[in-house]
């Protein structure tokens, strides 16, 4: 059964939610969507995870390249993105506030507001981050590879660990603006409410989760190695 | 959760940001920098319980999240066991050779 089609209830013409037959009220399944979405969180940290080890295991043998490669990393792109992620998921708590409240029209407002916040983060790393980087030979592969010496083998790898950390939660941040969209979708055609807006809830868990994995990588790739 | 306690939690997040930031210029020893992460894994915490509100959702969440961190820990602890205890023995060849007349 698709994601979208799981959390789904029906409101009645009378304000009264009504509930998928397998569940006993609106609320279990309300929870049942809740837990769902945690458990594919679950299997997301372990999929990130994945790539936290192999930082810890090739910045272990490889520590002057990784730290030569961090300080060629753009400090200020990341500084700058962290705040602006921060910032969109305090939007969207905002936002889950308002329509318990049943304000839909001020849900609709901080939707917009992390919305512009996420395409933002996105502009800074794809549209500036990743050029700069692209124009400095920092692309692991580059053959005029932008740190040299002894410690260029050690930078290459870590620009793998970059370059992959940042397009893999580039990836997951445009999933979340697609779902972002989806939700100012359905919010402006009425279908949530204070007594029903369980999908707010399940992508707002989403969205805060892809802050939490950038929460990750900006120490990893920008903070300890800077003054090494 | 009202309004007050999401901004008191944005704030912290900036703070926390700001401190670990300004850890990052510390001249600490290499083996220390890692600790510089300290002020992030606060700050997941921080969105953890108050913008998804893990505490206060039903048991299985936080069952859930609990066996995340816990497979995570299993993951990274076996995965880092061999480079973090391993010991390397400098092969013949890679021995500096002493100088002349010593």
């Amino acid at each position: 059964m698709p994601l979208a089609r799981a959390i789904e209830c029906t409101i009645m013409p009378s304000g009264a939610v009504r509930h998928d037959f397998q569940y006993a009220t609106p609320a279990y399944q309300s929870q049942t969507a809740v837990a769902g979405m945690w458990l594919f969180l679950a299997t997301e940290v372990l999929f990130f995870g994945g790539l936290i080890l192999s930082w810890i295991y090739s910045r272990h043998w490889n520590p002057a390249g990784f730290d030569r490669g961090s300080q060629r990393a753009s400090l200020a792109a990341g500084t700058v993105n962290t705040a602006i992620l921060v910032t969109s998921s305090f939007a969207y708590a905002l936002g889950l506030l308002r329509i318990r409240e049943g304000d839909a029209r001020g849900l609709v407002r901080c939707c917009a507001a992390t919305l512009a916040l996420g395409l933002a983060f996105l502009a800074v790393k794809f549209g500036i981050e990743w050029p700069d980087d692209f124009r400095r030979h920092l692309f692991p592969s580059d053959p005029d590879f932008g740190v040299q010496g002894p410690q260029q083998g050690g930078a290459r790898l870590f620009y793998v660990f970059y370059f992959w950390g940042t397009g893999l939660h580039g990836l997951h941040m445009i999933i979340g603006v697609a779902l972002l969209l989806w939700i100012m979708h359905r919010t402006r055609r009425g279908d949530f409410s204070k007594r029903y807006h369980t999908p707010v809830l399940v992508v707002g868990l989403y969205w805060s989760f892809v802050d939490i994995v950038w929460l990750t990588l900006y120490p990893l790739i920008y903070l300890i190695g800077r003054s090494a | 959760m009202s309004a007050r306690r999401l901004v008191m939690a944005w704030l912290g997040l900036m703070a926390l940001g700001a401190a670990e930031l300004a850890a990052s210029f510390l001249p600490l020893p290499h083996a220390w920098r890692p600790l510089i992460i300290a002020p992030g894994v606060l700050m997941i915490l921080i969105v953890a319980v108050t913008f998804m509100e893990v505490t206060e959702g039903p048991t299985i969440v936080r069952a859930f999240a609990l066996a995340a961190l816990f497979w995570l820990f299993i993951l990274l602890a076996l995965g880092a066991a061999d480079p973090l205890t391993r010991t390397d023995y400098p092969t013949p060849q890679a021995r500096v050779a002493p100088p002349a007349g010593a």
